[in-house]
Order: C-alpha cells, then sequence, then structure tokens
C-alpha cells in the first residue's frame, strides 16, 4: 500500500510557514542568532531560536491559558499542515495525531522548579501541570480539533522521524485514514545546559562535515507531515516510500565508528521501498557538525553508496538542531525538495575532512529528484531513515 | 484494533531478585543507572533471560514510560539551577532521555532492531502494544519486546498531590516487559485479541457485552497503584497462569479520569 504526503507544517529558525523557510533556504541564509534570547541563561551561544516570544505566538493563534512553548510551536505547524492539506477534521475521515518532543514542557517546570526546591508548598502548579511529553500532543491536538488516535513518541534526535514511520503504519493497517506525524520542541535551559555539560555546543555556527567541524548549535521548532492512503488521494506532495528504524547498539550518546545503525536504517528505509543505492538523487544528512556524528554518518554513505554518495547537505546550520523536532523538520524539508526539484544548500562549508572526503552542496540547485532519503539518529543508538518518492 | 499477540512470556519489577548483578552484570553500567532505568532494563533481562534458551531473535523493542527518567531530569534540573549553569555533570542529562530503557537494553544485547519508546501519559503502554500488534499482524516482525517503566519521587508525588490526584488514587510505581509473537511457542498461549480506546469510560455491563469478556480487571481501583503505565502490569496479573478453562478478560485503563482504554486477552 502506497502513503502520500499531502500536507506540510513547518516552523523553525528559518521561518514561520513553508514560504519563509523556503525563502531563508533559497537564499542560502541562516536562521541562527547569537545568543538566545525568550530564556534567562548565562550562555551566549548561537541557537537556531523561533522570532516570536509565548506571548506572541498565543496571540497569534488565540490561546489565552497557560501553554508551554513545545505545545504553541507545535499548534502553528500542526494547523498549517492540516490546513496545507485541505483537510477539515470534521469530514468523515478519521485523523490520528503522532506527535513526538524530546522536552515536553520543561521550559515552563525549569521556571516552576526553583520556587519549589525552595518551598515545596509554593511554585504556581499550572507551569508544573505541562511537564509531561503527552501535554503538548493533547494541547495540538484539541486545538486543531484532533479526535482520533492520539500518541507521542520520544526517541531523542530521531523522534519526529519515527513519527512519520509509525504514522505510515497506523494507515496501512486502516487504523485511522489520515495521520498528522511530526514532532515539536522548544529551546530551554535544560537541554542547552545538557548539550552544554556533553561540550558538543559550537561557540560558532555549525559546519557538518567540514574538517574544522567541533559540535552542534541548538535549534527550536515544529514540523508536521499530513499522510493518507495513496489511493484515496488527489495531487499529494510525493509518497512515503520507505521508513526504517535501526538501534546502532554502541553507546548512549556516542555513534559507532563503522556507522553500523546509521548504515543498516538507511539500507533498510531502501529495501522497504524495494529500491537500490543508486535510485538515491539527495540525501538530507543528519548532520549535527559534532565530530562524532558526522564521522559516523559519513562512514555509513560509505558503506552504502561507495564511491557514488549522492548530493547531500544538512540543514541544520540553517536551523539549528531541533532535537525532536528535527526528523518532521527535516523530513517536510525533504518533500519540498523533491517537490520543488531543488537542493537547498548547506552553509558553512570550506574544508573537506580528509578522513571522509565527502563535500557536502553547497550552493543552491535546481534539478529534477526522483527519490530522497532523510536521515535522523539520536541518542541511545537510535536511527532512523525516511526516504521519499516522487509518483512514478 | 483485532490483534493476535501471543503472550510468550512475562516480567514484572515485582519478580525481581534483590541482586540483580546477573541480570546488568556491566557494574559501571549499573552504576550508572537510575532506580527507574535499573529496574525497567533488569526487568527486560529478567523477561529475555527466561527465554535465552530458545535462542531466537528479538525483532523490536518497544518501551513505553508515561513521565519517563523522573529522578534523572530532576537532577539535572536541580543542578543547573544550584550550580548557576555552571560546571554541570551531563550524566543525569544523558540518562533523562526518555528511550534510555530501551536503548540499554539494545546495548546489553547488541540488538540493532527497530527500538521506539511512547511516552504518551496514560496511554503509553497501549500505544506501544498498538505498534507491536502492527508489526505483528503484518509479519514484518515475529518476536517482540515490549515493556513499560513508571517511577514515583519525593516531587512528583508531592506535586501531584497538591493537585488533588491523591485524593481518590494511590501513587506507585513499577516495570513489566512481555514478549509477544505473531504465533504460539505452546497451546495454549495467552493472546492479546483487541486493543481499543473508547471514547468514554465503560461501565462493566457495557464492557462484558461489547468485548464479549467473562471477567474485567480495572486499573483504577482504590487498592491499585496509580502510574500513568500501571496497566501494563495489571495485563501481565491477567494472564498469570490460571488453572481451568481459557476465559477472555478485558484489563481496562482510565488514568486520571482520562483516555480511557480496553486490552481484550484470552487466556
Amino acid at each position: 500500500m502506497r502513503i502520500a504526503v499531502t500536507g506540510i507544517g513547518i516552523v523553525s529558525a528559518a521561518g514561520i510557514g513553508k514560504e519563509q523557510t523556503l525563502a531563508t533556504l533559497r537564499a542560502s541564509r541562516s536562521g541562527l542568532v547569537a545568543a538566545p534570547s525568550h530564556f534567562r541563561t548565562r550562555h551566549a551561544l548561537p541557537v537556531g531560536e523561533v522570532a516570536p516570544n509565548n506571548e506572541e505566538l498565543a496571540r497569534r493563534l488565540g490561546i489565552r491559558h497557560c501553554t508551554s512553548r513545545t505545545a504553541l510551536l507545535g499548534i502553528v505547524a500542526a494547523s498549517e499542515a492540516l490546513a496545507d492539506a485541505g483537510a477539515a477534521t470534521t469530514d468523515n475521515r478519521r485523523t490520528a495525531l503522532v506527535s513526538a518532543t524530546s522536552v515536553g514542557g520543561m521550559d515552563l517546570t525549569e521556571n516552576f522548579f526553583p520556587d519549589f526546591i525552595r518551598d515545596d508548598r509554593s511554585g504556581r502548579l499550572r507551569m508544573a501541570a505541562h511537564h509531561d511529553c503527552a501535554d503538548s500532543t493533547i494541547a495540538i491536538a484539541r486545538y486543531c480539533g484532533i479526535d482520533g488516535f492520539t500518541t507521542t513518541l520520544s526517541t531523542a534526535c530521531s523522534s519526529a522521524a519515527n513519527a512519520i514511520l509509525v504514522a505510515s503504519r497506523l494507515l496501512r493497517h486502516g487504523v485511522v485514514d489520515r495521520v498528522v506525524a511530526g514532532g515539536t520542541d522548544a529551546l530551554c535551559r535544560f537541554t542547552l545546559n545538557g548539550f552544554k555539560s556533553l561540550q558538543i555546543l559550537d561557540p560558532a555556527p555549525c559546519r557538518p562535515f567540514d574538517a574544522s567541524r567541533c559540535g552542534l548549535n541548538l535549534g527550536e521548532g515544529a514540523a508536521y507531515l499530513v499522510l493518507e492512503r495513496a489511493d484515496e488521494t488527489r495531487n499529494p506532495y510525493c509518497l512515503l516510500t520507505g521508513a526504517a528504524n535501526t538501534n546502532d547498539a554502541f553507546h548512549q550518546t556516542a555513534s559507532s565508528a563503522d556507522g553500523q545503525g546509521d548504515y543498516l536504517a538507511m539500507r533498510k528505509a531502501l529495501e522497504t521501498a524495494g529500491l537500490s543505492p543508486l535510485d538515491v538523487d539527495c540525501i538530507n544528512v543528519h548532520g549535527t557538525g559534532t565530530p562524532n556524528n558526522d564521522r559516523s554518518e559519513g562512514v555509513a554513505l560509505r558503506r552504502l553508496f561507495g564511491n557514488e554518495v549522492p548530493p547531500f547537505a544538512s540543514t541544520k546550520p540553517v536551523t539549528g538542531h531541533t532535537l525532536a523536532a528535527a526528523g518532521g523538520i527535516e523530513a517536510a524539508l525533504a518533500v519540498l525538495s523533491l517537490h520543488h526539484g531543488e537542493i537547498y544548500p548547506q552553509l558553512n562549508f570550506t574544508t573537506p575532512d580528509p578522513e571522509l572526503n565527502l563535500v557536502p552542496v553547497t550552493r543552491y540547485i535546481r534539478r529534477p529528484i526522483r527519490n530522497i532519503l532523510s536521515n535522523s539518529f539520536g541518542f541511545g543508538g537510535n536511527c532512523t531513515a525516511l526516504l521519499f518518492s516522487n509518483r512514478p | 484494533m483485532k490483534t493476535h499477540c501471543y503472550i510468550e512470556r512475562y516480567a514484572t519489577s515485582d519478580m525481581l531478585p534483590t541482586d540483580i548483578k546477573a541480570l546488568i552484570p556491566d557494574a559501571t553500567l549499573r552504576r550508572r543507572m537510575s532506580r527507574f532505568v535499573r529496574t525497567g532494563v533488569a526487568t527486560a533481562m529478567c523477561c529475555l533471560d527466561a527465554d535465552s534458551e530458545s535462542g531466537e531473535a528479538i525483532d523490536a523493542i518497544i518501551t513505553a514510560t508515561g513521565f519517563g527518567c523522573l529522578t534523572d531530569s530532576e537532577k539535572f534540573l536541580r543542578n543547573v539551577i544550584e550550580q548557576h549553569e555552571e560546571l554541570l555533570n551531563p550524566t543525569p542529562f544523558i540518562q533523562s532521555t526518555f528511550n534510555t530503557i530501551g536503548a540499554q537494553i539494545a546495548l546489553l544485547r547488541g540488538y540493532d532492531c527497530y527500538n521506539v519508546t511512547y511516552a504518551h501519559r496514560g496511554l503509553s503502554f497501549e500505544s506501544a502494544l498498538l505498534d507491536a500488534a502492527m508489526q505483528l499482524d503484518e509479519g514484518t516482525a515475529r518476536r517482540i519486546l515490549v515493556g513499560a517503566a513508571d517511577e514515583q519521587t519525593p516531587s512528583q508525588h508531592r506535586i501531584m498531590e497538591r493537585m488533588g490526584c491523591w485524593r481518590k488514587h494511590r501513587d506507585g510505581e513499577g516495570a513489566a516487559f512481555l514478549l509477544l509473537q505473531a504465533t504460539p511457542t505452546r497451546e495454549p498461549s495467552p493472546c492479546i485479541e483487541e486493543i481499543d480506546f473508547p471514547e468514554t469510560r465503560l461501565d462493566d455491563d457495557t464492557i462484558r457485552r461489547r468485548y464479549a469478556v467473562e471477567q474485567i480487571l480495572r486499573c483504577d481501583t482504590p487498592q491499585s497503584e496509580c502510574y500513568p503505565t500501571a496497566v501494563a502490569r495489571i495485563l501481565t496479573q491477567a494472564v498469570a497462569p490460571a488453572a481451568g478453562k481459557q476465559i477472555r478478560i478485558a484489563v481496562c485503563n482510565n488514568y486520571m479520569e482520562a483516555q480511557p482504554s480496553v486490552i481484550v486477552v484470552s487466556c
């Protein structure tokens, strides 16, 4: 059974909505800012921040009650995706929401907690009530009028890609007729300090696959695809032809030297699509800019594609690494790339890593694409690859 | 969704020995784990170890947690606040990731298969079970390890107490893992036959009629420990070796009076 992509919604440092995002990417601009502005932190590190603050986002959406930034960003993207698909949740098609997040409502919890640890009778409870991952999903479903099956995945930086994979399974099994699938994550002190403590944040803009790369930049955002069974749709963007999740089974945070998990995910995604490496015209790589990730991913690319590695680029220098949302944002960009026949350039690349000798696409290119891979890898060895294809 | 997932074996945190060295032999790994991760991983290992004689591969590991690694999240958050964002130990941050239990199982056993984690409050385990059922039904997997874990912490307990959650419920924690198969190794094997999400909480009569069951097990009785994935442990109680004839049981979850679910199991 073929699964079609019928709608896209996206918000990141590259812009709010599809049009702004495309304009940023086509102009080779970065959305990164020099330091976070929506929360207090002593770390002046570059981040991919979504410009409007919570009050502005809430006003734009007509939301008056206390809502986490993760939920606000998710609502912006999910409602755009549904509108883009021309989907009315009031029609008789059963609609599901499969959302991913890694921080949930931590942006509110971390403002509740200082009061609470001083005195466990204080701290505003309404700010602790949004802590768990399900909260943002339930808020999105409620706002968008999605009353079918609703669930949340949380597998670190591959989360949203896994949400899209699970969505295709729900459609194949006829559990629902339409799925809004993707992820959302807001920047917060918790994750900024977490990655800082791991010493993998680059104080300068990140340089994936470059010899001088020394870390990632965090970002925030959300993106959702609307997926439906292809034979029930007209004029979809493209098909989701392959999807696979594998485990590197090497280390809790680091990737293996032979890129085994990355390699298996890409290979299995191609197998599920019944395609060969030669059919892949472009790859939106995970490419975080950490020495470890890019080496493993590069080795995996060499193992799968040999000397014929297709044109590839990481969009993280534009958006930052948006963690659980990354798989959704990059899937949306892969779909747009395929649909418009264009490859979005990777910024900040100058010198190939002699160990890998891989050079990403650094200039905006227009060319027809048949099949595009989108890679998303996360902590816990979690590796996911999605394959989108133009209709044959 | 109607399904046929045979429960080959299961383990719960109540069944764990006091010394879990045999289940997680690596001392460094064990020391880094919070109680939550250690309990979850040990329970999974307990479920798998009982299976070691079969030597068959696992095709997927699907874990569920309502609230995730609360102790590690809290520890890291406290450090951020108290140490003013300086000189932080990354270990609790690393371990606070929701998929830590699933990842550690893969790491300990070298399993490179499908491995995802659902974190959807009171329906986390049902989501994992639905995913497993779809994979077993479509034949992309034959044997799947599905499990759930949640921990009780002083802060979580206190915050939920202030929210009034414990007026009607008793706080709790636990882990449970099940090894599911598309075809049973022996007859009769307990079998999950349906996973359903009714719109509202159904009374006993309606459940008996709608799902044709003889027995009902509810997760929200006053005696039950109330945590987001308690349903996984109740499910193992339903399939605990029963004498006599085969019956159909409905395991009903309605965590905090929201989002009801019904799992129908024959055993």
